[in-house]
């Protein structure tokens, strides 16, 4: 899952980027509202966490920019104007959280996830695939009884799969969202993993969950 | 004065009806009472001067000339009229048979002057007195000397005068006059009663726009304060009062309004460096690490609490300068050394980027103020100056004396402001320029602070704009 930050006090934005980084995101981050509005536009993220008093452009100004232009990225307000005027206005120009300084840490991952959740209609946070299950608010996987240990890379990936259960995936599209801006990684780093993947989730004697189409990605599910 | 307005009001009233009514009553009981006591003297005067006129002398008797003892006036007892007569030796010569035993009074008047006197008779009743002293007409008769040895009243030596006093019963006249006073008495009362209850009334009636705008005031609570007095129809006396009560309330309304506007901006301001804080702290509780990064981290928290520390600080001092609780001691102060230690704290940061500093104040140049509080203020000008000065920029501090007060200037190159918001620069939480990303590092206090401190030190505080984008900021100090 692929994250922007775009939030001006420096402690706060390195910090949220280490946090996020290690819960397993793809994270951008920028302290300038022009350059985050590039990025907005540039990219298709999941999550954007957005301060609103920013240098350069204000955090409403950005949400307008975003909407008009059709991105659908949540996006999560971050700021310490906490009148309900502010959170009104914020949630009315397209937000779809809020969140006041200061915060809890645990508070804002929870909410991302749910953002996440609920931007790919997955409601519930425990994905079932036959006997895979993977725990979205935990960051578990267990085929049958035996619990399968993940790096974060391999769970992000198999999280985005999970998220769009059924769906075909392009390489270009988990690319997109298993990898940060800065990442120097192409998307054949994506077969790679895939392959890590299938080693440790799929066994020999069960059906294969994880499917490749041929020309157009891959599909995570149980093929008919 | 505590009393009422409406007390007031009908104190005055009733008190101003009272004094004309009881002036009015005088004049008009005194004038009536002259007019009519004018008119009974006239009548007993003329029945005096006719019994005057018909006294005559024989030569040994005196005598009336009419039967005057016979008109009817002097017989009618109800109310009667009485004459006495005295001889030039006080010896009653004649009286009124009704009179018996009593007399009249005996006045020195004559005809030309006559002398009236009130007095009362032994049933009580008033009487009322005219007496005068005339020279008897002489009677013509030829009988002559019938008796010498009698007393000749018309020889020179008996040329004397006699006194005639003539009164009459005034009880009418007095009771017509007590009447008229009880009259006046009981008007002027029942005047008064009624003018009270008028009074009443038309005061009640006068201070209902009072009543109504009071009213309006005690609806205003202090989180109404946007509302006015819209009472509509007021006298002209309070349409003043009523606008200055709304210039009062706009008044408050934006000192409410400022207020909530630093708190909310102080609540902001505070939040981001906790939520840099706590955050930081989170992020870093999530997993076991290393020594050095978990060290990284406390630098890092302690960095932002000193700016923290900073924040909390000014703050306190603002509001220590507004509650006017901060006590300065005067000194002699060699200000350009002052300059240059308070330099010192900024002289890496200039270094690094690349900023000269020119410290033009001349060494011997003395200032006398609070050393401590000046040093405040030349700081946060400096901090400001090192802040935003570009990168290779200058730095110039000069002092100069100037009409009886000392100015000093701090100017620095690099600045971006316009005109317009060059009125801002001294606003709390004012910052000029957003593109910085200094957040948390720098508030918007420091200028806010200069300005306030300048002022409680008796100088004052400005920021001026030159060609070149040289942002320079002049303190006055008084000499």
């Amino acid at each position: 899952m692929r994250l922007l930050i775009i939030e001006d006090y420096r402690p706060l934005q390195q910090s949220l980027t280490k946090g996020l980084r290690e819960a397993g995101f793809a994270v951008d981050t920028t302290r300038d509202g022009k350059e985050g509005l590039w990025y907005a536009m540039g990219n298709e993220y999941d999550v954007i966490i957005l301060d609103l008093m920013l240098p350069g452009m204000d955090g409403l100004e950005i949400l307008k920019k975003i909407r008009t232009q059709g991105r659908k990225s949540h996006v999560l307000i971050l700021t310490a104007r906490d009148t309900v005027q502010d959170r009104v206005t914020g949630l009315n120009l397209g937000a779809d959280d809020y969140l006041v300084k200061p915060f809890a840490f645990k508070e804002l991952l929870a909410r991302v996830h749910a953002l996440l959740r609920r931007g790919y209609r997955q409601k519930n946070p425990r994905i079932k695939v036959k006997d895979l299950k993977i725990d979205l608010s935990r960051q578990r996987v267990c085929r049958g009884k035996k619990e399968i240990q993940l790096t974060p890379r391999e769970y992000a990936l198999l999280e985005y799969l999970a998220m769009r259960l059924g769906q075909t995936i392009s390489r270009t599209d988990i690319w997109e969202h298993i990898y940060d801006f800065n990442s120097s990684a192409s998307s054949n780093v994506v077969d790679v993993y895939i392959g890590y993947l299938r080693k440790k989730i799929e066994q020999p004697n069960k059906p294969r969950l994880i499917h490749t189409i041929r020309g157009r990605g891959y599909v995570l599910g149980v093929q008919s | 004065m505590s009393r009422s307005l409406r007390i007031r009001l009908l104190t005055g009233i009733i008190g101003g009806m009272i004094l004309l009514l009881t002036l009015f009553s005088l004049l008009i009981y005194i004038v009536i009472r002259s007019t009519l006591i004018k008119q009974f003297d006239k009548s007993l005067a003329s029945v005096a001067q006719i019994l005057a006129a018909s006294v005559e002398i024989d030569v040994n008797e005196i005598e009336f000339e009419f039967e005057v003892q016979q008109m009817p006036e002097f017989l009618n007892s109800d109310h009667p009229t009485h004459y006495q007569l005295w001889d030039p030796n006080g010896t009653v010569i004649s009286k009124s048979p009704l009179l018996g035993a009593d007399n009249l009074l005996r006045l020195e008047g004559t005809l030309n002057a006559l002398v009236f006197d009130t007095s009362r008779n032994n049933n009580g009743q008033p009487l009322r007195t005219i007496s005068l002293k005339f020279l008897p007409r002489l009677a013509d008769n030829n009988e002559k000397n019938k008796n010498e040895a009698q007393k000749d009243y018309r020889s020179p030596e008996n040329k004397q005068e006699f006194t005639l006093a003539v009164a009459r019963d005034a009880g009418d006249l007095y009771g017509q006059l007590g009447f008229l006073r009880w009259l006046l008495l009981i008007a002027s009362a029942a005047v008064i009663a009624l003018s009270f209850i008028l009074a009443a009334v038309i005061v009640k009636k006068g201070l209902r726009p009072l009543n109504s705008i009071a009213a309006e005031i005690a609806t205003i609570k202090e989180d109404s304060l946007t509302t006015r007095i819209t009472t509509e129809d007021v006298p002209t006396e309070v349409v003043q009062i009523k606008n200055r009560l709304n210039e009062l309330l706009s008044r408050l309304e934006a000192s409410f309004n400022r207020e909530r506007q630093f708190n909310a901006d102080v609540a902001h301001e505070l939040r981001t460096p906790l939520s840099g804080l706590r955050s930081t702290i989170e992020v870093t509780l999530t997993r076991t690490r290393d020594n050095d990064e978990y060290k990284r981290v406390l630098f890092e928290c302690e960095a932002i609490v000193e700016n923290m520390q900073t924040m909390v600080g000014n703050l306190l001092m603002l509001s220590r300068l507004d509650a006017k609780q901060i006590s300065f001691q005067t000194e002699q102060i060699r200000l350009a050394e002052l300059v240059n230690s308070c330099w010192q704290q900024f002289s890496d940061k200039a270094l690094e980027r690349q900023i000269t500093f020119d410290n033009s104040i001349e060494a011997e140049y003395m200032c006398e103020s609070d050393r401590h509080n000046l040093s405040i203020v030349l700081s946060n000008i400096l901090a400001n100056a090192v802040e935003y000065t570009d990168e290779g920029g200058q730095i110039r501090t000069t002092a100069c004396s100037k009409d009886g007060s000392m100015e000093i200037a701090v100017s620095n190159t690099g600045c971006q402001l316009t005109t317009e918001q060059l009125s801002q620069v001294f606003d709390c939480f004012w910052r000029g320029d957003l593109s910085r990303s200094d957040t948390g590092t720098h508030c918007g206090l420091g200028l806010a602070l200069v300005q306030k401190l300048i002022r409680a030190l008796g100088g004052n505080a400005f920021a001026e704009l030159q060609p070149g984008g040289i942002f320079v900021v002049r303190i006055t100090l008084p000499e």
